[in-house]
């Protein structure tokens, strides 16, 4: 079946689908998708972005974003950079062994750290949950269902965090990991204009995709962006993508949407 | 200077300092800085085991994960990342983020997880580390743990059940060796040629993987494929911990025959490859005269100069 596919040009309609923009999708998530549509565009295929509320259940993985191309449903960046891989488009193809297992290193390091500071911020800090993630995570459905289905991503999310050590972890010392893992990107980006100096590769899309959604979702304090802002070489990166490979495209174009959404985001 | 520092951790064997990756992490990364830790490992006669280990006391100071020991090691001048570059420091966090994320979980089934591993060597040998009746229950706990990490983190759909799962964390570990393999290329460590806390990470996670005989070993036959890591596990063995090859193993004294006769048949590998490099670091120019030390088979125990690098 893996030959079917590659023999198949990338359709017109290829979709990807996330949570609602305004009312439901988290700050998390936001971040994934964005990274996945950064990726696509970075392989100049072209992709709608729709939008359900049922987004999570519709996903053969339960994680967001998926892709619907042809009749193949695949969802989260390592597979979708497989499954784009196998159609004959790949950023990576250029790179040396070790210049390879660099950029998986440092991929590793972004879900590592920021994915995941990401959800321990929405999903275990209280007042993050009481007033921004419930609310979101349940807009579509009707009370109680709404409750329920948030409360149980939340003991999901908590075990999780339980499993890996992060439960323990003050919001000040994720905080501090965030600020790490910025600091290492900006050392190693340093002042080329992608991480693998002139193309940009699935490391780009994915550092992109949590920073920018990072720099412009707004959350109870700005903490966690001052963290970002930090370094001035990870915003120009940010914009210089941004401006690049996202604007002119005024309909789908999520960065102006989600820099709408950072005004109308709480409630 | 501060209170003396002890490290509590887990022992060894097969020839290891200790068996847990974390322990291990913490002990190499004193050894290439030279901290002075006085190491009391967990023994029956030693206060039962709370919470996780390595734990690091220092006077008041309790500390308790690789991570957070190291930071107050390096706080406390004992430096083994003195001489990177701000983007190699950038690397080793990238690096130990794949270890932790496509690694652990092999490690962690190959240990805790694996039905025949864990009843025929894990739990027998971490019980009799633990005082009674503690040893009836720790081991099935951090077994427990481990599955629990395991699912939680690698386990959601589509994959179904824990057959698929596992295929899918040992394909990532496999993968994962590959690409430490490529990383480390020839050379000695991965930043050159004095240890790093990379390099730290890195031992400790590969060696309880290459030397412990377990019945079920295909993270460590893929291993043994990759020549360069066999070498630097050894290496830092011989070097820094100057272990001698005839550590006895627990599995009987057949296995232990045989362990010692592959041991030795490593060792003499290992003595004539040390020597070729020896012989190219004799002919490289750059190297400081203390490094060559270091690398002649140190079953003399002549004292090498790692101790002495203190960062001032």
């Amino acid at each position: 079946s893996s030959i079917s596919t590659a023999a198949e040009p990338w359709p017109e309609n290829a979709a990807l689908y996330q949570q609602l923009k305004e009312e439901q999708i988290l700050l998390s998530d936001n971040a994934s998708s964005l990274a996945v549509q950064a990726f696509l565009q970075m392989c100049n295929l072209p992709i709608r972005v729709i939008c359900r509320a049922n987004a999570e259940y519709m996903s053969p993985s339960g994680k967001l974003p998926f892709i619907h191309v042809g009749n193949q449903v695949v969802s989260e960046l390592g597979p979708i950079v497989q499954f784009v891989k196998a159609k004959g488009h790949s950023l990576s193809d250029g790179l040396d062994e070790v210049q390879k297992a660099e950029m998986k290193a440092y991929m590793e390091l972004v879900n590592n750290m920021l994915l995941t500071a990401e959800l321990y911020l929405q999903w275990c800090d209280d007042v993050t949950v009481e007033e921004i993630t419930h609310p979101r995570y349940g807009s579509p459905y009707p009370w109680p269902l709404n409750r329920i289905l948030s409360y149980q991503k939340q003991w999901e999310v908590r075990r999780k965090m339980k499993a890996i050590g992060w439960a323990g972890k003050t919001l000040e010392q994720v905080l501090e990991d965030v600020d790490q893992c910025c600091h290492a990107l900006s050392q190693r980006l340093g002042t080329q204009p992608y991480f693998f100096n002139k193309q940009p590769t699935e490391l780009d899309a994915l550092v992109f995709g949590h920073l920018f959604t990072i720099l412009t979702t707004q959350l109870i304090t700005d903490e966690l962006s001052e963290k970002v802002k930090n370094y001035s070489n990870l915003t120009a990166f940010c914009r210089r993508i941004e401006q690049q490979y996202f604007e002119g495209h005024e309909k789908d174009s999520s960065a102006i949407a989600a820099r709408s959404s950072k005004r109308s985001l709480l409630r | 200077m501060a209170a003396p520092m002890e490290l509590r951790c887990w022992g060894g064997d097969w020839g290891l300092p200790s068996l847990h990756p974390e322990s291990l992490i913490v002990m190499a990364y004193a050894k290439f800085s030279g901290a002075p830790l006085i190491v009391n490992t967990i023994n029956n006669s030693w206060r039962a085991p709370k919470g996780d280990l390595p734990v690091l006391v220092s006077g008041d100071i309790v500390i308790s994960q690789p991570a957070k020991i190291l930071n107050f090691l390096r706080k406390q001048k004992y430096n083994a990342d003195y001489d990177l570059s701000a983007k190699q420091g950038a690397d080793t966090l990238a690096y130990i983020a794949l270890l932790e994320e496509k690694l652990l979980p092999a490690l962690l089934h190959t240990f805790w997880i694996e039905a025949e591993n864990y009843c025929s060597v894990t739990k027998p040998w971490f019980a009799s580390k633990i005082v009674f009746p503690l040893s009836l229950y720790l081991p099935g706990k951090m077994s427990r743990g481990a599955l629990n990490r395991i699912l939680l983190t690698k386990g959601g759909p589509p994959l179904y059940s824990l057959t698929e799962v596992e295929a899918q964390i040992y394909r990532d570990a496999k993968e994962c060796l590959n690409l430490l393999s490529k990383r480390l290329g020839t050379s000695q460590f991965y930043f050159g040629d004095t240890p790093t806390t990379l390099d730290a990470f890195v031992f400790g996670f590969l060696a309880p993987i290459y030397k412990v005989c377990f019945p079920r070993v295909q993270l460590q036959e893929h291993l043994k494929q990759l020549p360069n890591l066999c070498r630097f596990c050894d290496d830092i063995l011989t070097c820094y911990f100057r272990l001698t090859v005839s550590s006895h193993s627990p599995a009987g004294q057949d296995t232990a025959d045989a362990n010692l006769q592959k041991l030795t048949q490593l060792v003499n590998k290992e003595s004539n490859l040390i020597e070729k490099m020896d012989d190219n670091l004799r002919k490289s120019p750059q190297h400081p005269p203390r490094k060559l030390t270091t690398l002649k088979l140190a079953a003399g125990g002549e004292e090498s100069s790692p101790m002495s690098r203190l960062s001032p």
